[in-house]
């Protein structure tokens, strides 16, 4: 969520139907950039923003593609206002990245072995009754 | 910034770059895909303190990563692997392998004293074939393979060695994460157990160990085999038999140890009872079959016979004066019987009356040695090899038996 406005032009129509939402969102955000780290594990600490970010761009995308409630003019702008991060939500317009949690799990260059996050690997392949939580975002599982 | 690993390259000839680590199966684990990362340098090794390239693995499903704690130098000077500092032959303790083994190596344990003993030891390992531990004073493959240390080792790796750790936050019973803690819920060893309290250091040099000591504890609860006070026995039982097994078996097997006086097969309690003719013969052959002889994919049990007394066992004889043998051949007696000579048991012609004397158990065959001879001893009596009944001598083995080799016994024939 954009700390400043950006543009001086006033939001498209329909921005009133979502504001709402985004604005508990972001209070939600608040919460958790202030939230104790006391008691956290060190990797622990970011989970609840990468979450919150995750919950936000997927908002915005259902509501232009999923549902299309929203037009044009208000998913550019809400890109554009780094509201929704445009980045992710083009992974997940490509197939077996639909649920994709965050970048950094695909991100291979940060890994010993140039592979993806343990949470990119589908439940299936998984050996039975794992349970895993990923480092980057505590996702436990985006793939299927 | 010029202190960076990749940057200064002051003095770092003696540190050691690897390729790969020595490692035992058990810390490489189940995995033959095993993928490793290597650090150049990574840490310092827990026993010389200098700098060695550490590498660091999953040692398979559910397992612990695990990395390697002291350098090559150190690994190879004790023969042991990089990562649990266990015997890379028998995955043991140093402590026990050394005790077992006789070794008494004495490195340096002091500071500067350690320096200067690795740097000789280094030397020595280069100027050898390099990768072959044991040049400085280690053991190597000279050593002759320890009874006891093939009794104490693990014949399959222990890969229980390599679970996870158990998570303290569970202990105190705090543990948030449930069911993904990658950590072990269990409850964890008593304090007080003197395995509890393990460091390295004690673990390599082979000092006052907790599990070398356990396993020496172990080793002499080991079942032995105690030869009996009476030296008169000789006979061995050989229990567990089963129905099928012959006779030629157990003396193929039993003859290597030394001259066996006579085996006895007891197909209904299967069990047989092996006689040598002498006592230390009779040693050998336990301490070498003691838990050891599979015949016929089956474990004998290896027992001493019961004293004389209780136990008819052919080829003894039991007189007033105590239990008395057969003559043995080979060994000297008093005297021949005058008579001895004057009987010609084959018929040979006299010329060769001599002949009987190197086997003197030939002489009559139903009085013990030391007992006057039977005023009429039958002569033609045939001989057969085997058991004779008590008291009867017989033919102790098939070498002495002239009719073998195809000598034609006149005694049979007339």
């Amino acid at each position: 969520m954009p700390k400043v406005k950006r543009s001086k032009k006033p939001p498209p129509e329909g921005w009133e139907l979502i504001e709402p939402t985004l604005e508990e969102l972001e209070a939600k955000m608040r919460e958790a950039e202030t939230d104790p780290h006391e008691g956290k594990r060190k990797v622990e600490a970011l989970w609840p923003i990468f979450k919150i970010h995750h919950q936000r761009s997927r908002y915005i995308f259902d509501l232009f593609y999923k549902r299309k409630a929203i037009s044009r003019e208000l998913y550019d702008y809400c890109l554009k206002e780094h509201i929704a991060d445009s980045s992710l939500i083009a992974k997940w317009k490509k197939q077996g990245y639909e649920n994709l949690c965050c970048l950094r799990c695909i991100q291979t260059r940060d890994t010993n072995f140039g592979t993806n996050c343990i949470c990119r690997v589908p439940k299936a392949k998984m050996e039975e009754g794992k349970i895993v939580e990923c480092v980057h975002c505590g996702c436990r599982g985006c793939s299927g | 910034m010029a202190l960076s690993k990749s940057s200064n390259t002051y003095g770092r000839t003696s540190w050691e770059d690897s390729e790969f680590p020595i490692l035992c199966p058990t810390c490489l684990g189940d995995n033959p895909y095993v993928r490793m990362m290597k650090e150049k340098f990574g840490s310092e090794c827990k026993i010389c303190v200098r700098p060695f390239t550490t590498f660091r693995w999953c040692p398979g499903a559910r397992m612990r990563f695990k990395k390697t704690e002291i350098c090559q130098t150190c690994a190879k000077l004790k023969n042991v692997c990089q990562t649990c500092l266990l015997d890379l032959e028998y995955g043991l303790p140093i402590q026990v392998r050394d005790q077992a083994l006789n070794i008494k190596d004495n490195i340096a344990k002091s500071d500067v004293n350690k320096e200067y003993f690795i740097q000789n030891a280094e030397k020595q390992l280069s100027a050898t074939d390099h990768g072959v531990p044991g040049a400085a004073g280690g053991p190597g493959k000279s050593h002759p393979p320890s009874d006891l240390l093939m009794k104490l080792a693990r014949t399959a790796p222990y890969y229980r060695r390599n679970l996870p750790h158990i998570c303290s936050f569970w202990v105190k019973g705090e543990c948030k994460r449930g069911e993904e803690c990658p950590y072990r819920h269990e409850k964890p060893t008593d304090p007080d157990d003197p395995l509890a309290d393990q460091n390295i250091k004690d673990r390599y040099y082979g000092t006052n160990d907790p599990v070398a000591e356990k396993l020496m504890r172990r080793a002499a609860t080991l079942p032995r085999l105690d030869a009996p006070e009476d030296k008169s026995i000789t006979t061995l039982y050989v229990g567990n038999i089963g129905e099928k097994m012959l006779e030629k078996e157990l003396r193929d097997h039993f003859y290597q140890y030394g001259e066996i006086r006579s085996i006895t097969i007891v197909s209904r309690q299967q069990c047989a009872f092996v006689t040598y003719v002498t006592r230390s013969a009779a040693e050998l052959a336990a301490e070498g079959t003691f838990n050891k002889l599979i015949i016929q994919n089956r474990r004998l049990v290896i027992r001493w016979g019961k004293s004389q007394g209780k136990q008819n066992i052919p080829g003894t004889t039991n007189t007033e004066a105590g239990a008395r043998f057969e003559p043995v051949p080979g060994l000297p007696r008093a005297l021949p019987h005058p008579e001895e000579l004057e009987h010609n048991f084959f018929n040979l012609a006299p010329t060769t009356s001599a002949f009987p004397s190197p086997y003197p158990q030939f002489a009559p065959p139903s009085y013990p040695l030391m007992a006057p001879p039977p005023p009429n001893p039958t002569p033609n009596q045939p001989e057969l090899p085997g058991f004779l009944a008590e008291g009867q001598s017989g033919i102790h083995y098939p070498s002495q038996d002239p009719t073998r080799l195809g000598a034609i016994n006149k005694t049979r024939q007339t």
